[in-house]
């Protein structure tokens, strides 16, 4: 070999390797420049448990937090998560065992469409179904229900009731909606790469076809399954997008019923005010944030 | 009534397809498959609709129009249009070389004990909430990239929020996504391919040039699939791309909007005007059929030319 060739070489994977390394770099200087700021700004606004708690600050305030906005995120994603999964999995099966029916080429085709789909879209699109909706569905369905659920106490009317144009359960929907190409693309290809003899056994003692299915070969590919469930919550948590016309945001704990908060609505609001401690509230609901996601992808990592 | 039941029937539906995973496994397993299709379905009819009263009143010439003007209730996209080419035209062409990158480095150069930690890094970098990289873009790299190209002779980026921040910020946000496929494919050259260039003489330099040219309709279909999320990306964008809807602009290194970041910024006023809701559901129809048509190329490519 040359000393020219052996020169471009290093010189040439030297390149590579920068610009892989450039790919990684901003993660860092995020999470750094996200936690320096965020603790910091959780430490002035009045410690931990006050900011995880407290109502947010006003331009006004010295002190506040993003509690609303936790629990509105809480429980928006284990919604969205629980229907993603519950619509996503049999769907991943479908495409990923079925894959010799034209039908399920087309979900396929289908899903994989939607997985890149922008998000932004998918929240207009629930917007668009709730404003159709809302009217009728309050009046033949949600009112009579919340006046027959009525004796049960006055918490029900925290979850159950007429609804807003903007609420809850709309934000769950639109998470639901990204969620599930997400679990059904990785199950598919669970379920794909499981091997025909084991397919075989499964169907041989199993019974019914459902049983080989999803008692038997689930446990084949039940870690697979949970790290996509895991990862695609940590994906939904942080989104913004399907949440500006959905949950529309709020700043007090308000019913699910109307207009709920988020914590990924609150940065992208309070981070475009010109109000110092607004903007600080932003970074310390942005260290939270990242703390949430960043758990449950390391538990997925670990696991898968 | 129609959204009523639309609301109302999904609930039976869903419980009649698990009901029916039971009774008969396949029967059920399709109307899961027919759910996600309706869905595809519903969201385009559904923009259609919402677009109409603009689409009547103006034609396509809401598609063709630079004034953004609610006062007149005169509406067009085309410098939303322009913005989001020029923004996914920045991105690309940043992230595309850092893609080729992060697939050499993982499979090339890292020993075998890191590559899962690098590829989980990278993973990392997709799984994070958008609305964090448009806050640190906000407040760090939008006010860095102004200095540093004002430092440049010649430099004039008048204002830290332009169309270069964001394609800047972007291309960090697709790398991962358009890195996957390339992974991907370039974990499938065959093993003789692979024993054939090294016996031939060939540097592991040019070993990664001809296994990349080996899996170019993967870099050609992660692409795709990167411009896809880069043309729909929208909080982000909308924090750092300057907002400025009004003035029709093709340098990037002036304040811009994007169609996704004008549905975001617009959406709060929106319902004041008569047309302007509309017009934001023209944009979206917009976004909706460039997403359609750029995923199935991705998905078209991917699966034709499978190695």
């Amino acid at each position: 070999m040359t000393a020219a060739r052996k020169l471009i070489n290093w010189l040439g994977l030297g390149l590579f390797a920068l610009l892989g390394v450039a790919a990684v770099v901003p993660l860092f200087l995020i999470i750094g420049d996200i936690y320096i700021k965020g603790i910091d700004a959780i430490n002035r606004l009045g410690g931990l448990w006050h900011f995880l708690t407290a109502l947010p600050p006003t331009p006004f305030d010295e002190k506040g937090g993003i509690g609303p906005m936790l629990v509105g995120t809480l429980y928006m994603t284990a919604l969205g998560a629980l229907l993603g999964i519950a619509v996503g999995f049999p769907l991943g099966v479908y495409i990923g065992e079925m894959r010799r029916e034209k039908f399920a080429n087309v979900s396929r085709a289908a899903v994989n469409i939607l997985v890149e789909f922008p998000t932004i879209v998918v929240g207009l699109f629930v917007y668009a179904v709730m404003s159709l909706a809302k009217q009728s569905l309050n009046q033949y369905l949600l009112d009579p229900l919340s006046k027959a659920l009525s004796p049960v106490g006055g918490w029900i009317t925290q979850f159950i009731g007429p609804l807003d144009g903007f609420n809850a359960y709309a934000g769950a929907a639109a998470l639901a909606i990204i969620m599930i190409p997400y679990v059904a693309l990785i199950t598919a290809s669970a379920y794909a790469s499981i091997e025909q003899q084991l397919r075989e056994a499964a169907y041989a003692i199993g019974g019914r076809e459902f049983n080989a299915l999803f008692v038997v070969l689930r446990k084949a590919v039940s870690r697979a399954v949970v790290t996509a469930a895991l990862l695609g919550t940590a994906k939904i948590a942080g989104e913004t997008a399907p949440l500006l016309f959905t949950a529309f945001g709020n700043t007090y704990y308000a019913p699910f019923t109307g207009p709920t908060a988020a914590v990924s609505l609150w940065i992208w609001y309070a981070a475009q005010t010109p109000y110092s401690v607004q903007i600080a509230s932003a970074y310390g609901a942005a260290a939270v944030l990242l703390t949430i996601i960043l758990i449950i992808f390391i538990v997925a990592r670990i696991r898968g | 009534m129609l959204g009523l039941l639309l609301v109302v029937l999904l609930i039976p539906y869903l419980i009649a397809a698990y009901g029916l995973l039971f009774v008969k496994l396949r029967w059920g397993l399709r109307l899961f498959g027919a759910f996600i299709v309706a869905t595809i379905g519903l969201l385009t009819a559904m923009f259609l609709v919402e677009a109409y009263p603009i689409i009547a009143r103006d034609g396509v010439a809401v598609f063709l129009r630079t004034s953004w003007d609610p006062a007149r209730e005169s509406y067009g996209v085309l410098q939303a249009l322009a913005g989001t080419v020029l923004t996914s035209a920045v991105a690309m062409a940043l992230a595309m070389p850092m893609a080729l990158g992060v697939a050499v480095t993982i499979n090339e150069i890292l020993p075998a004990r890191l590559r899962g930690i690098f590829g989980s890094l990278v993973d990392l970098t997709a799984t994070m909430p958008t609305v964090i990289y448009g806050l640190w873009g906000l407040f760090v790299l939008g006010p860095t990239l102004q200095s540093l190209i004002n430092y440049l002779p010649g430099g004039m980026m008048t204002s830290p929020y332009t169309l270069f921040t964001a394609g800047v910020l972007l291309a960090i946000m697709i790398t991962p996504y358009a890195a996957a496929v390339i992974r991907e494919g370039y974990a499938l050259v065959p093993k003789p391919v692979e024993e054939a260039v090294y016996a031939v003489g060939a540097t592991r330099f040019e070993a990664a040039l001809i296994k990349l040219r080996y899996v170019r309709n993967y870099i050609l279909g992660g692409f795709f699939l990167a411009l896809g999320r880069a043309m729909g990306e929208t909080v982000a964008v909308a924090m750092v791309v300057g907002g400025n809807y009004a003035r029709f602009t093709t340098n990037i290194f002036e304040s811009g909007v994007t169609i996704s970041s004008l549905i975001a910024l617009q959406f709060p006023n929106a319902a004041s005007y008569q047309y302007m809701v509309p017009a934001l559901f023209a944009g979206a129809l917009l976004l909706t059929l460039f997403g359609l048509a750029i995923n199935a190329a991705a998905i078209y490519i991917i699966q034709k030319w499978q190695i």
